[in-house]
């Protein structure tokens, strides 16, 4: 993972990006001694307010969750009145965006809440322009740490989702007693170079398999780095007395090796997938009657 | 929808599989034969790999079509700002590899297409454009 995302920032590091000066926390401190107080009204207005969203009767079905929500606002809100902003602030800050995220708020309506609670603090600080800016640089801070976790779980959903797709994209099968079947879809990088070899060998070992047969037909591409990995597969296979065997050199397949140059030397390949069975018949004894 | 250009920056192997799935694409849409076609989306594969490898992490690869009054074609073009490359012509030669690998991805890119420049300087980055033209 990149560590130059705002999620890793320190707290003094997202005061520093957002222009917050020790002044602007004091602005704020003062602000809340007025605000804190009246919370429980400031609240009940956010709530007559969301009870309009769509999301609302999805996200707040059950009351309890309802009265849930609205203690841990009123922390949330004493908090960015009244706290240091440290590493637990920021920390507690991601812990919301984390909750925000699994529950399915929808970030036009998080942004529209925090535009609404942005409009009701600054009431009665109209005059006093140091203040408001203090007040918006540190509500833009809260919901850049939110939105932040928010993007932060989407991506590591689409890492795990890719993860589990390279898994099941290496299935590598018995279809015979000693025949294994390797089909390859797609494009060959060298994770998924690595990830094939390494559940190819582990399968030969566990099936004392004496053929495998990994077939490219619907690999995208053959260029330098892929041959090179198909070389290696072929060499480490027959290390462990398993005979390997590409099939599904197509035309366009087979050119483009002689164009690049690759000497294929002592690989095995078949033009069809039918060929390279009938091959791995003989190497295990098996007779094929009728054709 | 035919596309006319086609950017793709790369900067990890998911940019690399994004390249060779688009420009062979690119190709067939274009009307290019199979095989000529797997030997453009081949040359993007390798010259995208070679940023990665080689050009610093970071380039762009950008695919357009290309006239030159009786033909037409594609033209594939690298660029990074890595390191660049010291000696080309050692560059050029078959086998000869700064990385442990078979050293056929340059020349064979050369060989892959019909038309093929490159342009490199130590600390300069590199810049390798390839054309490919359709057989009428």
């Amino acid at each position: 993972m990149s560590q130059e995302h705002a999620g890793s920032l320190t707290a003094a590091e997202l005061l520093d990006l957002y222009g917050i000066a020790s002044a602007d926390l004091d602005r704020i401190r003062k602000l809340g001694e007025r605000i804190v107080p009246k919370l429980e009204q400031y609240i009940g207005r956010f709530y007559d307010w969301l009870e309009k969203q769509p999301e609302y009767h999805e996200l707040f079905s059950d009351p309890e969750v309802l009265h849930r929500v609205r203690s841990a606002q009123i922390v949330y809100w004493t908090e960015f009145f009244r706290s240091p902003v440290d590493e637990a602030y920021v920390a507690k800050r991601r812990r919301v965006g984390e909750l925000h995220a699994r529950v399915g708020l929808s970030l036009p309506t998080y942004f529209a809440a925090m535009n609404l609670c942005l409009d009701m603090y600054s009431e009665g600080i109209e005059g006093d322009a140091e203040t408001a800016t203090a007040l918006s640089r540190m509500l833009h801070m809260d919901t850049a740490i939110v939105v932040e976790t928010f993007s932060r779980l989407i991506s590591q959903t689409i890492a795990e989702q890719s993860r589990s797709l390279v898994a099941m994209s290496t299935p590598v099968t018995a279809i015979w007693r000693e025949i294994l079947l390797l089909p390859i879809v797609g494009v060959i990088d060298s994770q998924r170079a690595q990830d094939i070899t390494g559940s190819m060998l582990q399968r030969i070992a566990d099936t004392s398999a004496r053929v495998i047969i990994l077939d490219i037909g619907g690999v995208a591409v053959v260029d330098t780095a892929v041959a090179n990995h198909l070389i290696k597969i072929t060499k480490a296979t027959r290390l462990m007395g398993c005979e390997c065997t590409i099939s599904g050199i197509s035309p366009a397949i087979s050119q483009t090796i002689v164009e690049l140059g690759i000497d294929v030397g002592s690989v095995q390949t078949t033009a069809t997938l039918k060929d390279a069975l009938e091959r791995a018949f003989r190497r295990v004894g098996v007779q094929i009657s009728g054709d | 929808m035919t596309q006319t250009e086609l950017r793709v920056t790369i900067r990890g192997e998911m940019d690399v599989t994004r390249a060779v799935l688009d420009a062979g694409r690119f190709a067939r849409d274009f009307g290019f034969a199979e095989a000529a076609s797997m030997m453009i989306s081949t040359a993007v594969s390798e010259l995208a790999r070679n940023i990665l490898r080689h050009g610093g992490g970071r380039g762009e690869l950008r695919l357009a079509r290309v006239e030159d009054g009786h033909r037409s074609g594609v033209r594939v073009e690298a660029r990074d700002s890595g390191p660049g490359i010291a000696d080309v012509d050692r560059a050029l030669e078959d086998h000869f590899s700064s990385a442990g690998t078979l050293g056929l991805g340059l020349p064979g890119v050369k060989r892959m297409m019909d038309d093929f420049e490159i342009e490199s300087e130590p600390g300069e980055g590199t810049r390798v454009c390839a054309c490919k033209w359709r057989v009428a």
